[in-house]
């Protein structure tokens, strides 16, 4: 049975990149909203010029001025609770679908049935998946209910089979273009934010690596004794200084204990004003095994003198995968072949993959892309053929 | 067919480049389904028999071009008459109709460029568009219109289409800028990243002489793993597999000679000496991709904590709540730079601790805004002394730092 349904290799990338889109969707908020806000006064102005009833008028103000409002309170409660956001792609999507029905039937004209093209724009910028399921469904069940039950909105002057024919048609030529659209756009937006939560997570775990290595290499730790000595030291002169009773001391021990890995209990019964969450708030700032202070260091090290020149948009060149458009087929056989021997060979520092997970991610998650597809075609289909290949000369040892 | 729309499915993976080559088969397809449609439609058009014709013929030789170009992998062209050719088609249905399915076309045309998510064609062609479709609702007013329509009906016609064009201009600029922010911190990513690589390439080769084993493209038994692997693939792809050896030992040589001298050489070809050129990415005698994708994987079986929202942060202020914590981190940090191997030595090897210049020009660096907050590096300049006394100048006694 082949695997069908890709994901990513490293699981931490899907939460990453739901934060991403978190942080982009409260400016798509902004957008929309003032979308919402020149929608809203083009349209009173027209009524207003051209002599509609002033209820209608007046109904249509208060169906903007709901959904207006609906949208700041949600961008207000969003910024403590994201979901608000989430939320208001929905109902601002359903809501701006309403208003443009309401203006249907009250201008009773072909012209306005485009305000639906308007609708689907407006709705289209939050660049969701899900939104765009319901976009979708909106348009095309508006633009049914339309043309099979208010069908005199259609009734032109010059009107025949081949008129309402080429509406039905190319009114569902449009949506099926906008759908596929949306969906490639979407996805394309989502390759942007996996580089980037690709790339954080490929740092994160090199500099964990890097520090094993290292450790490996110069057999030696961080002297966290030294370290906390020193510091305690710094921190009663700078105190001093400043005439203050040393205010880091406290702590400076607290942090020294979570060093040591004492038990939580020790730690809370001698510090008793902090909480279990204060203390998992506070290993970010130790400094020893492969906590973050350590990482920070490590990062401001490699940062410093690096340069960024200018590169095309996220360039083919800059990716590192076996599968580059202008090689030959043979280059990419070749460096598949190469790439799966030395995992199965082992190269001493680095962890070892077994068998079964290195088939489900070279076939299951992004890295089947980073190969030729013919190449990997052939190994998903003849893995047992590949891992009997290395049996026979690396020995059974050798296989995990 | 079955592969095409898995890819589809997994645009998401794809690079740019392969997205882009999927946007104009869909528009391809798209069009192929409309110039179909207009066949039939075209009788009802306000065109001579032989215009029709031309213009349809002229189509289907277009269309024959966008495949070609699409063959030879030219995607950017056949990009561009993709979208001329949905103008094309636009034109012949708004001169020969005054239907207001012609006026849908505009909107087609215009998701087709938008589609490409291209600023400078959204730009040009779009306003084409624009102007085509404005001037086709000021002149085909009365196929638009009911037999008693609302008042000024025309404006909401030209409003919507304005608007409809305004608002994805905005998308794709929104889009266009933070793609490219994205890009810029990509790029600045992947740098880093490949230091880190270059020094774990480092340590692993440390580790690989400590335990006495060759260089893994010299041992025997990696290079027969390769070329039967290899030859079982190519003979699965291309029904013929002794061919690869020839790259392989390509691939050996260019280990074996360097690249430059392979370049040099005016014996060797130059489709070898491409090549060639390209394993010379994939070596193994420095860090290369190939190093760093061995290494991407391998640490996918690395224990690493679990995932939280700070897992990607290094900003001391994102890490540490309060003023006093910052002051800490910042000392801790400060402790590390001054004793721990953290600086580039002249070999760009990973190799030396940091003098007390390097800090200090790291600290005024631009790149120091992602670490620390002003007030902190600051502090640090103000009370450069006592930091040197307590954390260095112990160092300097032992031999350390300078």
């Amino acid at each position: 049975m082949l695997n069908r349904k890709r994901t990513h290799m490293f699981m931490e990338i899907e939460d990453y990149r739901e934060d991403l889109e978190i942080r982009h969707l409260r400016t798509k908020n902004h957008f929309v909203l003032a979308l919402l806000t020149l929608m809203m006064i083009l349209t009173l102005i027209y009524m207003l010029v051209s002599g509609f009833l002033l209820y209608h008028t007046l109904a249509l103000l208060i169906g903007f001025l709901i959904v207006i409002m609906f949208n700041i309170a949600q961008l207000a409660y969003g910024k403590d609770i994201y979901q608000f956001y989430q939320l208001n792609k929905y109902i601002t999507t359903m809501g701006v679908y309403a208003l443009s029905i309401a203006i249907i039937f009250v201008f009773q004209s072909p012209s306005a049935i485009t305000v639906l093209f308007i609708a689907y724009a407006i709705s289209a910028f939050y660049q969701d998946l899900k939104v765009m399921f319901i976009n979708n469904f909106l348009l095309l069940f508006s633009a049914l209910m339309l043309m099979v039950n208010f069908s005199e909105y259609l009734n032109f002057q010059s009107s025949n089979t081949e008129t309402e024919f080429g509406i039905a048609f190319f009114l569902v030529a449009f949506i099926s273009i906008l759908t596929i659209s949306s969906f490639i756009i979407i996805k394309q937006k989502r390759f942007y934010y996996n580089q980037i939560a690709l790339s954080r997570e490929t740092e994160f775990r090199s500099i964990d690596l890097l520090i094993d290595l290292e450790e490996q290499n110069h057999q030696k730790r961080i002297d966290i004794d030294s370290y906390y000595k020193k510091a305690q030291d710094f921190f009663q002169e700078f105190s001093e200084i400043l005439k203050l009773d040393n205010p880091f001391k406290e702590r400076m021990g607290l942090l020294y204990m979570l060093e040591k890995n004492e038990p939580v209990n020790r730690i809370l019964d001698r510090y008793p004003h902090y909480t279990k969450e204060d203390l998992e708030r506070m290993e970010d700032l130790l400094i020893g095994g492969k906590h973050k202070l350590r990482k920070v260091a490590m990062k401001l090290g490699h940062t410093f003198t690096s340069e960024v020149g200018k590169a095309e948009l996220f360039s083919e060149q800059q990716f590192k995968s076996f599968n580059h458009p202008n090689d030959a087929l043979d280059v990419k056989i070749l460096l598949f072949a190469v790439f799966y021997a030395a995992l199965k060979r082992g190269i001493a520092g680095l962890p070892l993959a077994d068998k079964a997970a290195m088939r489900r991610i070279l076939t299951s998650t992004d890295y089947y892309y980073y190969v030729d597809p013919k190449v990997i075609d052939i190994y998903e289909k003849n893995s047992e053929v590949f891992d009997e290949i290395c049996e026979d000369i690396l020995g059974r040892k050798a296989e995990r | 067919m079955k592969t095409f729309f898995r890819r589809i499915q997994d645009a998401e993976f794809l690079p740019i480049g392969e997205v882009r080559k999927l946007k104009v088969i869909l528009v391809m397809a798209f069009l192929l389904l409309i110039t179909a449609a207009t066949i039939p439609f075209s009788i009802y058009f306000a065109y001579p028999d032989y215009v029709t014709i031309i213009v349809l013929s002229s189509f289907v030789l277009v269309y024959g071009l966008m495949i070609a170009l699409l063959r030879m992998n030219r995607v950017t062209a056949s990009t561009q008459i993709s979208i001329i050719y949905s103008i094309g088609l636009t034109l012949f249905y708004s001169q020969g109709t005054s239907s207001f399915y012609a006026y849908l076309f505009f909107y087609i045309t215009l998701t087709i460029i938008i589609f490409y998510q291209d600023f400078l064609s959204y730009l040009s062609y779009g306003l084409l568009i624009l102007a085509l479709g404005i001037y086709y609702i000021i002149s085909h007013q009365e196929g638009l219109a009911l037999a008693v329509d609302v008042p000024g009906f025309m404006y909401i016609y030209i409003f919507t289409l304005v608007l409809f064009y305004l608002i994805f201009f905005a998308q794709i600029l929104y889009n266009e800028k933070l793609h490219s922010d994205m890009n810029d911190d990509w790029v600045k990513m992947n740098q880093v990243i490949d230091k880190y690589h270059d020094d774990i390439t480092t340590y692993l080769e440390l580790l690989r002489k400590q335990a006495k084993r060759e260089p893994l493209h010299e041992e025997r038994v990696f290079q027969k793993l390769v070329g039967e692997l290899a030859v079982f693939v190519a003979e699965q792809v291309k029904d013929k597999g002794k061919d690869i050896m020839n790259v392989f030992d390509l691939y050996l040589y260019v280990h074996e000679r360097g690249i430059e001298k392979i370049l040099e050489n005016e014996e060797i070809s130059v489709q070898m000496k491409r090549t060639a050129d390209r394993l010379n990415h994939y070596l193994f005698n420095r860090r290369t991709d190939m190093y760093s994708m061995l290494i991407n994987f391998s640490s996918r079986f690395l224990e690493t904590e679990k995932y939280k929202p700070s897992r990607y942060e290094y900003h001391i202020q994102h890490l540490a709540q309060y003023h006093d914590e910052q002051l800490i981190a910042f000392v801790m940090i400060y402790q590390y730079l001054v004793r721990e191997v953290c600086g580039v030595d002249a070999w760009d090897q990973m190799n030396k601790v940091l003098t007390i210049d390097e800090i200090d020009q790291l600290f005024k660096s631009p790149e120091i805004e992602a670490f620390f907050s002003p007030q902190l590096i600051a502090l640090y300049f103000e009370n450069r002394d006592l930091f040197i006394s307590h954390f260095v100048s112990c160092l300097v006694e032992k031999g350390g730092t300078s």
